[in-house]
C-alpha cells in the first residue's frame, strides 16, 4: 500500500523573529517567550495533540551583520539575536511528551565530533529515540569570528569538512559499542564486556579521534539525519546522508525540481531515492471561514518589517541589500552564503525577477515559502495541491505568531487533514526514525552510508 | 551556634553509573540506576528537593580512563565513568520538575568552544530562572585530549593558563556585551533590542578570537554560579580567583582546615572577601539506628567494592598505572600528570609526609562518616568547626545514598540547625549567598569589567 499521508514538522527557533520579522509586536504574539520553558513544554504538547511527527528547531550561531555591515536592524527586530541554544530544550520537551520528535540544527563546522556524538547519543537515550539532527555548515562570517576564524571557511570547503565530520560521528555511534557490549551481569560484577566495545581509530585530515563512544548506543543510534542545502554542494550531501529534506521555495515547481534533482543523485549513492522525505516550508493562517482568515492575515501584515526581512536576507545570501537600489532585480552572484537562496531569488525562476523590496514585501509573513490563507477546507487543499504539484513529502509548519499560528493548524487544519485521510490519527512506532522508514525501522537502513561503520561483533 | 547559616547540601553524581565507589552500582541498596531514563533523573531532582538539598551537582569528564595496565577493559567491566552521558542537555528536564534545587554540572575547557559554552550557560540560567551553575575544570585525562584532537594531554600549569583565558572570554560575554537594559521590547518604536547598548568584545588572546556580542540577552545570573574543584598549587590560585563555591574531598577536618584557610587567604589578596566563596566537602554516609548497625552495614558494602576498579579508576586519575605498585611504599615527592589535587590533599593532611599509596587508593573510600544520624551530625560539626560551609553527599552506593540521607539524616540535622527547612527566595546565587542575583563587585569578572569600562570612557 503506498502511503501518501502528509508529514508534518513544526519550524521555531529559540530566539524573538525567525521566518515572520516584525511580528512579535502583535498582541497575539508570545515570540518574547523564547527563553521561558514552560512556553516549550505547551508548544511540544499543542504538536503531540496535531499527531506531528517532530518539532525542528532552527539555529544560527552568529547574529546577522551583513545589512548595512552590522548587526543594528537584527537587533531592532530581535532577528535571531537575542538567541537560545536549542539543543537544551529538549530533554524537557521530551518529558513532557511521548511521541514527538525533536529535530534540531547544530553546526557541524563549530562543534568537536566527539562532543557532538556524545550530545545527540544522550538526547537519543533521554527522549528514548526521538531525536534528530539538522546538518548544517555555518554560513555566517559573524559565527566564524565568534569562534576563533577571522572569517568563515569556504562555501564548498565546508563540506569537505562536513564529510570526514559525519565519518568520526557514524563511526562513534555505529562502530563502537556492538549491541550487546552493556551486558550488566551482576553476579560476575561486569557492567559492559571490553571485547565488544571498540576504539574507532579515526586519523583523517581535519579530525583524529582515536578513542570508543563515551555514552553506551541510544535506541537510534544515530539520530534522525535532516539537511537543508539547495547549493550543488548541499545537494550532494543531502542525497548522501540526509533521511529528511527541508525545502525553503515558494515555487511547487521549484521544489520539484529540487526533489527530482535530490532523488536522482541519491540514487546514483546507492540509496532507495523514496526514502528521503521532502518537507517544505508553509505558513497557515486559518479561520472558520476564508474572510475571516484573510482578515487575519491582513492584520499580521501590517506588523512584518521591511527593513528586518532585507536584513535577514542580506546575511542569509551574504548581500547586503541595503547598498543596493530598492528596485532594481536582484542578480546572481557567487558568495559564500547560502547559495540556495540567492538562486532563489535570481535565476531559479526564469519568468520572475526580484527587487529588493519586492522580496522584503514577499517574506513579510511567510518568511519566503509559500503562504495559505484560508478555512480549513481552503487550505487543505492547497496542501494537497502542494503536494501533488511539487513531489514533496510533506511539510514544515512556520509560527510566525507563537504559539498561535501552530495552534490554529492544530485546531483546525489538521482535523480536516485526517477527515480526508491525509495525515496520521495515532502515532505509529516508538522511534522517530520509524515515521519516516515504517515500524521495526529504528536504526538506519542497510542502504544509508552509516550502515557502512557498524560494528563487526566480537568473535563471530 | 545560633544564627549560623545552615549547612549547604549538594547531592553529588553523573550522567553515568555512580561516580564514586567502582563495584558498589549492583549493591541492592544502590538503588534504580537507569541514567539513560529521563523520568528517573526527574524522579531524583524532585526527591532532592523535597529533602531541601541546595544542589545536584552532575560531575562529568570527556574522556575514559585507559591508564590501568595500560587498557580500558577494567573501566569498561566496572562502568567507571563509562558510559558516560552529556550532563548540559538533562538540566531542562530537571528544571521543569522541580523550582528551588540548584542544577550544577562540569563543562572542562577542553570540550566546548568558550562561545558555545557561555551561549549553553546563559540559555540554562533563563530556562532555570537562575538556578544554575558551572563546574569549572581542565580535563585531565590523556584519553580525552586525544579523542579532541590534541596530541596528547597539555602540561598542567599551561591548562590553568588557558583555562584563565577561557574564562576571560565567557566572563566578558556574560557581563560586558549586554548592557541590563538593552532589551526594550517596544512595539510601537519597532525595537526590540537597543543596537547602542549591546557591544562586541573582541577578545584577541592566545588561545581565542572572540569577536562577540554574545547571542543570548542576559539571563537573572549573567554568570552561572561558579564551582571549582582544583587542589593543586595552580588549581587552588584559580579557585582564589574564580570560585563561588569549591569542591574539595580532604582526608580529615585539619586537612580541610588547611585548605579552606590557605584558598580564603588568596582570595582576600586577589580583592575579594573571604566569604565571597563556599567550601563543600564530599563525603559519603553510612547511616544505622545503631552504630552496631551502621558499622555492620559499613563492611557489607566495602565487600562490594571492585579494588581493581579503583585501582583503574585512580590510575586513571592520576595518569601513573598503578598495577603492581607497591602499595605501601611512601609517596615521596610524587608529581603527576593528572589529578595533582589528590596528592596534595593527601599531603595536607599527613604534614610529616607520611602518606602512603594505599592512602591514595583508599582517598574516596576513605571520605565516609559512619554511624547513626546524631553521630553523623556530630561529625559534621567538626567539618564545619574546620571552615567547611557545605557537603557534598557522594553517590555510593548509587543514589539510593541521596534517599537514605533524606530520610534518615535530614531530619536531625534540620532539627540541630545544619540543614535548611525552606530555600531562600531568588537566583541560586541569592540561595546560596543571600546577596544580589549577580557576582559581587569583588569578583575579577565584575572587576574587570568595571576597568575596561574605563579604559572605554
Amino acid at each position: 500500500m503506498s502511503d501518501d499521508r502528509i508529514r508534518l514538522h513544526a519550524l521555531r527557533q529559540s530566539t524573538v523573529g525567525h521566518t515572520a520579522i516584525g511580528l512579535w509586536r502583535h498582541p497575539d504574539s508570545r515570540a518574547h517567550q523564547y527563553r521561558d520553558l514552560s512556553f516549550w513544554l505547551e508548544t511540544a504538547r499543542i504538536l503531540e495533540r496535531g499527531r506531528f511527527d517532530a518539532l525542528f528547531v532552527a539555529d544560527a550561531l552568529g547574529p546577522l551583520e551583513v545589512y548595512e555591515g552590522r548587526v543594528d536592524a537584527a537587533l531592532r527586530d530581535g532577528i535571531q539575536t537575542p538567541t537560545d541554544d536549542p539543543l537544551l530544550t529538549i530533554s524537557a520537551m521530551a518529558a513532557a511528551t511521548e511521541h514527538l520528535g525533536f529535530a534540531v540544527t547544530v553546526s557541524s563546522t563549530y562543534e568537536r565530533p566527539y562532543q557532538f556524538a556524545r550530545k545527540m547519543t544522550t538526547l537519543d537515550h533521554l527522549t528514548q529515540g526521538r531525536i534528530g539532527w539538522n546538518i548544517v555548515t555555518s554560513a555566517l562570517d559573524s559565527a566564524a569570528r565568534n569562534l576563533g576564524l577571522e572569517r568563515q571557511i569556504p562555501h564548498d570547503e565546508r563540506y569537505v569538512i562536513a564529510e570526514e565530520f559525519m565519518e568520526v560521528v557514524y563511526k562513534l555511534w555505529e562502530g563502537s559499542w556492538e549491541d550487546d557490549a552493556v551486558v550488566r551481569d551482576v553476579a560476575a560484577g561486569v557492567f559492559a564486556d571490553p571485547a565488544r566495545v571498540h576504539p574507532i581509530a579515526h586519523e583523517g585530515t581535519h579530525y583524529k579521534v582515536p578513542g570508543i563512544a563515551l555514552s553506551e548506543p541510544s535506541a537510534q543510534r544515530t539520530p534522525v539525519l535532516y539537511q537543508a542545502g539547495t547549493s550543488p554542494a548541499g545537494k550532494a550531501f543531502a542525497a548522501r546522508h540526509a533521511e529528511g529534506v527541508f525545502l525553503s521555495t515558494y515555487d511547487p515547481a521549484m521544489a520539484r525540481g529540487l526533489v527530482e534533482d535530490v532523488r536522482a543523485r541519491a540514487a546514483a549513492a546507492g540509496r532507495d531515492p523514496a526514502s528521503l522525505k521532502f518537507l517544505s516550508i508553509v505558513t497557515v493562517i486559518v479561520a472558520e471561514d476564508d474572510g475571516t482568515a484573510q482578515a487575519k492575515y491582513e492584520d499580521y501584515r501590517r506588523y512584518a518589517s521591511l527593513e528586518g526581512a532585507l536584513a535577514r536576507y542580506s546575511a542569509l545570501m551574504h548581500i547586503d541589500l541595503s547598498q543596493l537600489d530598492p528596485d532594481v532585480p536582484l542578480e546572481y552572484v557567487e558568495t559564500d552564503g547560502i547559495r540556495g537562496m540567492v538562486e532563489v531569488f535570481t535565476r531559479m525562476d526564469p519568468t520572475r525577477t526580484w527587487t529588493p523590496r519586492a522580496i522584503a514585501e514577499f517574506v513579510g509573513v511567510g518568511g519566503g515559502g509559500p503562504v495559505l490563507v484560508g478555512s480549513p477546507a481552503t487550505v487543505a487543499d492547497g496542501l494537497e495541491r502542494w503536494i501533488e504539484e511539487s513531489g514533496v513529502d510533506g511539510f514544515n509548519v512556520a509560527d510566525p505568531v507563537p504559539p498561535v499560528t501552530l495552534r490554529d493548524f492544530v485546531d483546525l487544519v489538521v482535523p480536516e487533514l485526517q477527515r480526508r485521510g491525509r495525515v496520521w490519527t495515532e502515532y505509529e512506532g516508538a522511534t522517530l526514525r520509524e515515521r519516516f522508514h515504517g515500524v521495526g525501522q529504528a536504526r538506519v537502513r542497510d542502504d544509508h552510508p552509516a550502515a557502512g561503520y557498524r560494528a563487526v561483533p566480537a568473535g563471530r | 551556634m545560633t544564627g549560623r547559616r545552615p549547612l549547604v547540601f549538594g547531592a553529588f553524581t553523573g550522567v553515568g553509573l555512580p561516580n564514586h565507589g567502582p563495584g558498589l552500582w549492583w549493591h541492592p541498596d544502590a538503588g534504580r540506576i537507569d541514567h539513560n531514563d529521563l523520568s528517573a533523573w526527574q524522579e531524583l531532582a524532585r526527591s532532592l528537593e523535597r529533602a531541601r538539598f541546595d544542589l545536584l551537582f552532575l560531575a562529568d569528564a570527556v574522556g575514559s580512563y585507559d591508564v590501568y595496565r595500560g587498557s580500558r577493559d577494567q573501566t569498561i567491566r566496572d562502568a567507571i565513568g563509562l558510559p558516560s552521558n552529556d550532563p548540559s542537555v538533562l538540566i531542562s528536564a530537571l528544571a521543569a520538575s522541580t523550582e528551588q534545587l540548584g542544577l550544577a554540572f562540569t563543562s572542562a575547557t577542553l570540550q566546548e568552544h568558550p562561545f558555545n559554552l557561555a551561549r549553553k550557560l546563559s540559555t540554562l540560567d533563563h530556562f532555570t530562572r537562575g538556578r544554575v551553575g558551572w563546574n569549572i575544570v581542565t580535563s585531565y585525562a590523556e584519553n580525552a585530549s586525544r579523542n579532541f584532537g590534541l596530541d596528547g594531554l597539555r602540561d598542567h600549569d599551561e591548562r590553568y593558563l588557558q583555562a584563565e583565558e577561557y574564562v576571560e572570554v565567557t566572563y566578558r560575554l556574560w557581563e560586558d556585551s549586554w548592557e541590563d537594559d538593552a532589551v526594550l521590547r517596544d512595539g510601537e518604536r519597532r525595537i526590540w533590542a537597543d543596537p547602542a547598548r549591546v557591544h562586541p568584545i573582541e577578545h584577541h588572546g592566545r588561545w581565542y578570537d572572540v569577536a562577540g556580542p554574545h547571542l543570548p540577552d542576559p539571563s537573572p545570573q549573567r554568570t552561572p554560579l561558579l564551582f571549582q574543584a582544583g587542589s593543586s598549587e595552580a588549581g587552588r590560585a584559580f579557585a582564589a580567583r574564580h570560585a563561588e563555591g569549591v569542591f574539595l574531598i580532604a582526608f580529615d577536618p585539619a586537612g580541610a582546615e588547611r585548605h579552606v584557610r590557605d584558598v580564603r587567604r588568596r582570595a582576600v589578596a586577589a580583592g575579594r572577601r573571604a566569604d565571597d566563596l563556599l567550601f563543600l566537602q564530599g563525603l559519603w554516609f553510612v547511616v544505622g539506628s545503631t552504630e552496631e548497625e551502621a558499622r555492620r552495614r559499613e563492611g557489607e558494602l566495602l565487600e562490594w567494592v571492585s579494588l581493581e576498579g579503583v585501582l583503574a579508576d585512580l590510575s586513571g586519575k592520576l595518569g601513573i598505572d598503578l598495577a603492581g605498585i607497591e602499595l605501601d611504599r611512601p609517596l615521596g615527592d610524587l608529581q603527576v600528570a593528572g589529578v595533582q589535587g589528590i596528592v596534595e590533599s593527601l599531603r595536607a593532611s599527613r604534614p610529616d609526609g607520611g602518606g602512603t599509596f594505599r592512602d591514595l587508593v583508599l582517598h574516596l573510600l576513605s571520605a565516609r562518616v559512619v554511624g547513626t544520624p546524631e553521630q553523623i551530625a556530630d561529625e559534621l560539626e567538626r567539618w564545619r568547626a574546620a571552615g567547611i560551609d557545605g557537603i557534598n553527599v557522594m553517590d555510593v552506593p548509587a543514589h539510593g545514598a541521596f534517599h537514605d540521607f533524606a530520610e534518615h539524616v535530614a531530619p536531625v540535622l534540620r532539627e540541630r540547625g545544619l540543614m535548611q527547612r525552606e530555600y531562600r527566595p531568588g537566583t541560586l546565587r541569592e540561595k546560596l549567598f543571600g546577596r544580589g542575583p549577580r557576582l559581587p563587585e569583588t569578583h575579577p569578572a565584575r572587576a574587570g569589567a568595571r576597568s575596561r569600562r574605563e579604559v572605554v570612557a
